[in-house]
């Protein structure tokens, strides 16, 4: 999905850009060897070409040193793109699964975490799509990398008889100022787990969980899990907005993700129900500042931006209801989308008989 | 054998009966070899690709030469069913192909659905979670197309669960767990109000999971997965640990300790989140059971039991089978921000073990 996100709304255009003075480069703190994935779910890039990789088995967030930093032509469009995988990996489409995409805002070219078998025993495969729609697989052997363990991870966690049947499915997981944000949804407790850990990778904070009102619920809601979320300014402070899953849209201020620290989101937005948020970016158009959400049953929504900071946060019983969107007719079937530029995006849309492509599309 | 790398820039020459192999490495694994070459040909003119009816790129890789045979070796085994076409186009000609299918392998299906919990048959009409068994590792993308929910007219209910696309199995894709959709549970929402709860109190139900499902090795299972339940009013009422009750048994012995409960909970998290500390404060080694449709927790000690003042130490996660959790409803208003940590808060429960 995402994303190294330069949600620049509102005044936070040249704060954002000015802030992140991490380090100098983010890959000094890498360093040569195997990355041992175990399993890749979501991807995120930040600066320097560094990759983000969950791996929900391990528990944990790996930082790989992609050194693809060059600019060049964003990834072409391939029709078929699950079917060229799958034989780039001697393989056939019902073999593999497509986990996630994000786009290198460094080098346009777009990234694929990609399974090779569908059992537990899956080969992890990153794999990219160039501006000519050439795969390559990013070797992990070699690569530069950092790996951080997620605190209270499911295999720290471990029954009487020293087994660890709880796992965590991380659901999102972006990278914004300084910072890797990990949604995680557990397969045993019904629990919202949303972690903060500080890049470069040293010691895990203590996550931080959410507490928001959820305006369809007509009652404070911690439990719920976010689905996705994308950074953004509001009145140059730094925000996320984030996605649940039965499409609540809460903003909640950046700083306030600290270990131990209780945040209230507020509700800006009901998107309406039996449906589940997908991917979410932010772009600028003629000077508006927008989100595009994807949606698995409503399509994808564009919603203004603007003023978030004006929305009253919704606290009471409600329909569909707070920031105005509209429904992008001609986008349907969207599996996966991430931004290129302020003009351009990418998707992964579902065709007929089951195909995958691999879509350019000019922000609506 | 000895390897080098060919240098990918030299020059191709064709000898007459250039001839492509499908062979087995030292270690068993699948190899491409080109033979009849006399100079080193370039890499991109030995290519291998999935036999497909489309345009598909060439297979991922590495080469090597052993003498004058240059080798490809596949990132991954070949797939069986599947047919490769390798290819060598020399300088000038037509090309060298060859093509090689491998056998399918057809595999007796023995994976099955051992159980699903909760157990009972009577479940409440706020349900929150399944947790399906099964006997082998399962294939992922497939659950939300083979777990069906159908009413006693036979209907099956529309979107009854929280269908997410990374699918919660534990690490060895043995248990799945099945989230009932929030937003159908709760009081009060709109998916609730619109879509109406997918269970209805008094109504008979029928989890159905598909004979197709297939295993890891991608062969389906031996048999469809039935479980039948009746449902019973909604549950808001948290369990109370003060309503537990604790059978110890004596001294001296391995007697499995009993946990009773007024009503089924979460069987997963019984599992996880009850020790028990002995009195000197260390956790207890044993083994942990469910029993009892999920009413009862049985403890076995690996060592005889010691008379002394023994803790239950209950972590406060744990849920009943509507996602109640210990004092505090799934649904009902908190009020009062409560701080949710990651770290599971716990609560002892003591109890004696008498000579």
């Amino acid at each position: 999905m995402r994303k190294f996100v330069l949600a620049l709304l509102c005044l936070g255009l040249l704060a954002l850009i000015c802030a992140p003075a991490v380090a100098a480069n983010l890959t000094t703190s890498l360093k040569p060897g195997t990355a041992e994935i175990k399993s890749a779910s979501s991807l995120a890039f930040g600066p320097d070409g560094v990759l983000f990789v969950a791996d929900h088995k391990e528990a944990s967030v790996f930082a790989l040193d992609t050194g693809d930093t060059k600019a060049g032509k964003p990834a072409a469009d391939v029709q078929g793109i699950n079917e060229k995988i799958a034989a780039f990996l001697g393989t056939a489409a019902d073999q593999i699964l497509i986990n996630d995409m994000a786009v290198n805002p460094a080098s346009k070219k777009v990234y694929f975490s990609v399974s090779r078998g569908k059992g537990p025993d899956a080969a992890v495969v990153i794999l990219r799509v160039d501006g000519a729609g050439k795969i390559e697989e990013l070797s992990l052997a070699g690569i530069k990398h950092s790996k951080a363990s997620l605190p209270n991870a499911p295999a720290d966690v471990k029954n009487s008889r020293g087994q660890s049947p709880r796992q965590e499915a991380i659901t999102d997981m972006a990278y914004i100022d300084g910072r890797v944000i990990v949604a995680g949804l557990s397969n045993e407790e019904f629990a919202s787990n949303l972690r903060v850990i500080p890049f470069p990778f040293q010691a895990v904070d203590k996550g931080t969980a959410i507490e928001i009102f959820h305006g369809a619920h007509g009652r404070f809601e911690t439990n719920a899990p976010v689905r996705t979320f994308v950074a953004y300014s509001i009145n140059n402070q730094p925000h996320v907005l984030a996605a649940y899953t039965c499409t609540p849209l809460v903003k909640f201020p950046l700083t306030d993700l600290k270990p131990g620290k209780k945040v209230m989101g507020t509700t800006i937005a009901e998107l309406g129900n039996r449906n589940r948020p997908l991917d979410m970016i932010t772009y600028k158009k003629d000077g508006v500042n927008y989100f595009l959400l994807n949606n698995s049953s409503r399509g994808v929504m564009k919603l203004n931006a603007e003023k978030l900071d004006k929305y009253e946060g919704i606290t009471k019983q409600t329909d569909v209801t707070g920031v105005p969107y509209e429904t992008i007719a001609s986008m349907k079937g969207v599996e996966h989308l991430d931004k290129i530029d302020n003009e351009r995006g990418l998707m992964l849309v579902r065709g007929e008989g089951g195909s995958l492509n691999l879509q350019q599309f000019v922000l609506p | 054998m000895v390897l080098r790398l060919w240098a990918s820039a030299c020059l191709p020459m064709l000898l007459a009966g250039a001839s492509i192999q499908l062979e087995k490495d030292a270690a068993r694994r699948d190899v491409f070899s080109l033979r009849g070459v006399a100079v080193s040909p370039s890499y991109a003119d030995f290519q291998v690709r999935v036999h497909t009816s489309g345009e598909v790129p060439a297979l991922a890789g590495t080469y090597e030469t052993s003498g004058d045979v240059l080798y490809f070796r596949p990132r991954f085994p070949l797939q069986p069913g599947l047919s490769y076409r390798a290819s060598y186009q020399p300088p000038a000609g037509a090309p060298v192909e060859a093509l090689f299918t491998i056998p399918k392998i057809s595999l007796t299906p023995s994976a099955r659905v051992t159980g699903i919990n909760p157990t009972k048959s009577v479940l409440p009409a706020n349900l929150l979670k399944l947790y399906l068994h099964f006997s082998a590792p399962m294939s992922r993308g497939e659950a939300w197309r083979r777990i069906h929910l159908v009413d006693d007219a036979g209907k099956e209910v529309s979107l009854p669960f929280l269908e997410i696309e990374e699918e919660l199995w534990d690490r060895e894709g043995r248990r799945l767990t099945v989230l009932f959709d929030p937003g159908r549970i709760k009081r009060g929402l709109v998916p609730h109000n619109e879509a109406g709860p997918a269970l209805i109190p008094g109504r008979h139900y029928e989890i159905v999971v598909d004979a197709a499902w297939p295993d890891a090795s991608g062969t389906p299972m031996m048999s469809e997965h039935r479980k039948k339940f009746l449902v019973a009013d909604a549950d808001r009422t948290p369990p109370r640990i003060e309503e537990w009750r604790v059978d110890a048994p004596a001294a001296g012995g391995r007697a499995p300790l009993q946990l009773g409960f007024p009503e089924s909970l979460d069987a997963a998290l019984l599992q996880r989140l009850i020790s028990v500390v002995d009195p000197s404060g260390a956790v207890v080694g044993g083994d942990a059971a469910v029993a009892k449709e999920e009413t009862q927790w049985l403890f076995t000690p690996d060592q005889p039991w010691k008379a002394g003042s023994y803790k239950l130490r209950i972590g406060m996660t744990i849920e009943d089978l509507a996602g109640n959790r210990i004092d505090r409803a799934f649904d009902v208003d908190t009020f009062e921000r409560v701080e949710m940590r990651l770290t599971v808060k716990t609560k002892d429960l003591p109890f004696t073990i008498a000579h």
